[in-house]
């Protein structure tokens, strides 16, 4: 693997007895690093997602050893995906099937409708993922940090316990209508609903929009407000003039995100909202079991096309858009208390408060649930019955079967080995992806792939690239276990990484970088000493973000993880539903505790900023 | 627990899937490396058979840690068994089989067995043969119908070999003999039904009487593309009213519905059912916790409810069971031996095990389902909690046979009208 050359190469770079020889090395493994991580972040690409997607995605074309396009034109083509699109593409006249569409019983096709959940799901994600970001990056409070480490907890949450905790909050039995009864309002009946699966999804990607702003927020140089206002412009005009174009692309940059998983959502939507909101996953899934792999490749590759299409149509823009920046010094937080009672100190804070209000419906009161729900017995009083059969399940366990301890230690292992992992290679891309050259939108799709293509399809393509490996001149090659499992974390992580760095790196002023190799310094070094500094709270929230993709990861971890000695915590969470969900939502407290715990420590150990 | 740590060392010093080629091809040229391996594929002079990467096709079987220069029929080795299975058989939070039988086989033959729960079960091993990659167990152990179905139409070659003589075989119940090609023994069965909370309602007890307007949003059900207590009550819909010619394939041959309707098909149920708000969740457990939470009084999941009920010490009467039109969907499981396996003989006796009386009665105890034999030893009260319907309805393999994907297909197409 060529991971082992980079790796030996800064080793030499570390152990070196003599000075003169130790410089040289040094300024060679710097100048080259750039290359090197290149080089072993397409290996890595190439070996985990690439190659094994490709044995998946070709079925959509190969069929039964001849290529054809007979399987896409019949998906393209059926009103059933498409709804009257298909129409139009089955050759139809546009006016016809535009009339179609303005009438009330349009067909918008399980393709259509998947698009429509998304974008409705990311419209409520950034409305209440917005707020918190400003709470987080202007006001100083107590526990503000520790309160900006846990924001991406949800996102790690697998959906069953999401779903547990929902019909408990929003249920009809539930927390939600028992305060409503309480205080003499009408109940709703919000389970099983399109509005229960927006908000679960809100559930999991506001915190999203609300971290990546966050970081981008706390990047805004304070100085350039200042001038801004020196030269008379009020606080307003200096917010929109100075402000909000460094922290709109982070926005933009969760609100992207955000489309493309609810695009590709799938067990939530089951759970909470029920067949008839079934989406294009949901058939990709049934297709694959069912073994009817053309049709599911093909439906892969449309989500593929659309996922990867919204991707590159922000980043067009977020390239278009980068502002200069030189950002050294935050901006100044506030106090909650407002310093004087005026409107203009009250009413945000009033906002605020409000939306503290709302935030504690959707976002704790499902996972204050999830807590009672595990300490919940059969007959509905209170219990530690389901945290005790963990302990017994450690103890008494057959070898074969899964326990809590292996699992939150491979949890933790392979997280902080991908996040390891996936940092370099998210810097790498970030850097290229922020140079204009030719052909750059193709890197750009190349490397944000990952995000776009349906876990399903990567699952099984995992099983068949690398579990069974492939034959080279006679050889089988193959990989699983705990390596492969950090490697495929890694590189479903690193797009996180790219993106929550990219945007800050594309403003930074050039100038700096300039001047800095014009002093002698490497690429290399320029990166590690003059941008990533400026940058840090984005590179800290990347840092959080691919530790949480892999906290969260289970379908590459189970195909991968061959054997009884490789699972994690989701699994555990899985292997223990049954009849009762107690013990399963005990773990899931495990889960939540642990990997709340992991996001302090890495933000603490990130430092709040380094500035220069 | 030293036991499972010096397990775990051992299979990461190399891979357990890889250890049977390593040890025929040779521990020479072979890498195991941080879960990296490169063994050398069939190049015609290891072994008949023609996928060629199957290294073990001699069948020596002897899979031992320090495998260099070791003859074939090395008797004085103990041979490991490696049954597949899906995941709850031997790791449930309640009760499972699997460390039962693991313990009480080995204690009766001189053997060692090893469980594999690959997450995409059969599928898994589909996924094997059709790339070439070699089947790395002995036997299967939880096929249903559907599954022998799927494989064969998938599969060009035997997956399964035939179960042949197999001591204890003609005990099992003529009912339930799914496979028409003899590989899949059955070894148990289950039915599903209707569950409900008998403190708040009295479920209706037929199909049509779930219509009725007092039952209005009272029944949960499961995505029939991904649950099989989902998939079973789809096809027990479909026997009950005929599927209308849906996988006629224009030969005009349908299935015929009980109902003596000929022109109210399964799908037109279907839409009386929506209409009377049904939900339809994706999976046993999303189902389950809604019903749990008293969302609806009504859900589609196990006759054997009362078992696990009991052995929590709820109320019984939050559990009742309904056989609609005293019927039940049934769904048989198998076993049956891999057709590469690397332990044929062996595989049998555990097939023969399996189907032990007492061993029979401690499977339907611990998988909390029903014999698939008639002398299984059973507790003289497991028949008051694990109820069985009067009538078992289930399809055969001919019938399910290009029909079940049409089914299904033309149920999310109607269901899921965007």
């Amino acid at each position: 693997m060529t991971g082992v050359d980079g790796d030996r190469a800064a080793d030499r770079g570390g152990r070196g007895d003599h000075g003169d020889r130790l410089a040289r090395l040094r300024e060679g493994v710097e100048s080259h690093a750039l290359t090197a991580l290149a080089v072993i972040t397409s290996a890595a690409l190439v070996v985990a997602f690439y190659y094994p997607t490709a044995t998946v995605l070709v079925e959509a074309v190969v069929v039964d050893g001849a290529v054809t396009l007979g399987v896409f034109a019949d998906v393209l083509t059926d009103p059933f995906y498409f709804g009257e699109l298909a129409r139009l593409l089955s050759g139809e006249s546009p006016a016809a099937v535009a009339r179609s569409l303005l009438s009330p019983d349009r067909r918008l096709g399980i393709v259509g409708f998947t698009a429509y959940q998304a974008v409705l799901s990311t419209i409520a994600s950034v409305a209440l993922g917005l707020p918190a970001a400003y709470l987080l990056a202007r006001f100083e409070f107590p526990g503000r940090k520790t309160l900006r480490s846990l924001t991406i907890v949800p996102f790690v949450l697998p959906s069953i316990m999401v779903a547990v905790g929902f019909v408990a909050t929003f249920g009809d039995n539930g927390t939600l209508n028992a305060a409503l009864t309480a205080f003499g309002l009408p109940r709703v009946d919000l389970l099983f609903t399109l509005e229960a699966v927006v908000i679960a999804h809100a559930f999991y990607n506001a915190p999203l929009v609300a971290r990546v702003t966050t970081a981008a927020w706390e990047s805004v140089d304070a100085s350039a407000v200042e001038t801004a206002r020196s030269l008379g412009a009020g606080p307003v005009r200096a917010f929109v003039d100075v402000v909000a174009p460094q922290v709109y692309p982070a926005v933009l940059t969760g609100a992207a995100l955000t489309f493309v998983f609810t695009f590709g959502t799938f067990p939530i939507v089951l759970a909470l909202g029920g067949f008839q909101l079934a989406t294009v996953e949901v058939f990709v899934y049934r297709l694959v079991r069912d073994l009817s792999y053309a049709e599911a490749a093909a439906l892969a590759i449309v989500e593929l096309v659309i996922s990867l299409g919204v991707l590159l149509a922000y980043l067009r823009y977020e390239a278009r858009n980068s502002t200069s920046t030189r950002g050294a010094r935050p901006l100044p937080r506030r106090s909650l208390v407002p310093p004087a009672p005026t409107l203009r100190e009250l009413l945000p804070r009033a906002g605020l408060a409000a939306y503290v209000a709302v935030a504690g419906v959707v976002f704790l009161a499902p996972i204050a649930s999830m807590i009672l729900a595990s300490v919940t017995g059969g007959d509905g009083a209170l219990t530690l019955d389901h945290y005790r059969f963990l302990v017994e399940r450690q103890q008494t366990g057959a070898a074969f079967q899964v326990r809590p301890w292996p699992a939150i230690r491979n949890s933790l292992l392979f997280a902080t080995g991908a996040t390891l992992l996936a940092l370099p290679m998210g810097v790498v891309v970030a850097v290229l992806t922020t140079r204009r050259y030719r052909g750059r939108t193709l890197v750009d799709a190349a490397a944000m792939a990952p995000l776009a293509v349906s876990g399903i399809i990567v699952g099984l393509g995992l099983l068949r690239g690398l579990v069974f490996g492939v034959e080279i001149a006679g050889w089988r090659i193959a990989a699983s276990g705990a390596v492969a499992v950090v490697v495929a974390h890694a590189v479903s992580g690193y797009p996180f990484v790219v993106r929550t760095v990219s945007p800050g790196l594309a403003g930074l002023d050039r100038s700096l970088v300039e001047s800095a190799r014009a002093l002698g310094a490497s690429r290399a070094r320029v990166i590690r000493d003059v941008e990533l500094p400026l940058v840090w709270p984005a590179v800290v929230a990347g840092a959080a973000f691919a530790f949480a993709i892999s906290i969260g990861e289970f379908t590459s971890t189970v195909v991968l993880a061959t054997g009884a000695d490789a699972y994690t915590m989701p699994v555990a969470i899985e292997r223990f539903i049954g009849r009762r969900l107690g013990p399963a939502t005990a773990m899931g407290v495990v889960l939540l505790v642990v990997t709340g715990l992991s996001f302090v420590v890495i933000e603490r150990l990130g430092g709040e900023h380094r500035g220069l | 627990m030293t036991t499972d740590e010096s397990e775990t060392r051992r299979r990461r010093a190399r891979p357990r899937t890889r250890r049977r080629f390593l040890t025929a091809a040779g521990t020479a040229g072979a890498v195991a490396l941080a879960g990296c391996s490169a063994e050398r594929t069939g190049d015609g002079d290891d072994g008949g058979d023609g996928s060629g990467s199957d290294g073990d096709g001699t069948g020596d079987g002897n899979d031992t840690d320090d495998g260099d220069g070791e003859g074939d029929g090395g008797d004085d080795e103990t041979p490991t068994l490696t049954v597949a299975t899906y995941t709850s058989f031997i790791d449930a939070p309640s009760v499972s089989p699997g460390e039962w039988l693991k313990e009480e086989f080995e204690s009766r033959y001189d053997a060692e067995l090893e469980w594999a729960t690959p997450d995409n079960e059969v599928n898994y091993y589909v996924e094997r043969a059709a790339s070439g990659a070699g089947i790395d167990a002995d036997l299967y152990v939880g096929l249903t119908t559907e599954d022998l179905v799927r494989v064969d139409e998938q599969l060009d070659e035997d997956l399964f070999a035939e179960a042949g003589d197999i001591e204890g075989r003609d005990a099992v119940k003529e009912g339930l003999r799914f496979d028409p090609f003899d590989r899949a023994v059955p070894y148990d069965t289950g039915y599903v039904s209707l569950v409900y909370d008998g403190t708040t309602m009295e479920a209706p007890e037929t199909f049509d009487g779930l219509l009725d307007d007092e039952h209005a949003g009272a029944l949960i059900a499961q995505n029939p593309g991904a649950s099989s207590t989902g998939r079973a009550f789809l096809l027990h819909t479909v026997s009950r009213f005929g599927d209308g010619g849906v996988a006629s394939d224009g030969d005009g041959e349908a299935i015929e519905g009980e109902d003596g309707d000929p022109d109210y098909d399964y799908l037109d149920y279907w839409a009386d059912l929506q209409e009377n708000d049904v939900r339809v969740l994706g999976s046993w457990d999303d189902a389950y916790a809604a019903w749990s939470e008293g969302e609806a009084p009504i859900v589609v999941s196990y006759s054997t409810d009362q078992v696990f009920a009991d052995m929590e010490g709820q109320d019984l009467d939050k559990h009742q069971i309904r056989f609609l039109n005293d019927q039940a969907y049934a769904n048989p499981e198998g076993m049956a031996v891999f057709a590469d396996a690397a332990e044929p003989d062996l595989a049998r006796q555990f097939m023969s095990f399996m189907l032990e009386p007492d061993v029979q009665g401690q499977i339907a105890q611990r998988n909390v389902a029903f014999p698939a034999t008639g002398g299984a030893e059973l507790p003289s009260d497991y028949a008051e909690l694990a109820q069985e319907p009067a009538d078992p309805v289930t399809f055969t393999y001919d019938e399910l046979q290009g029909s079940v994907d049409a089914w299904v297909e033309a149920w999310e197409r109607q269901f899921a009208e965007n």
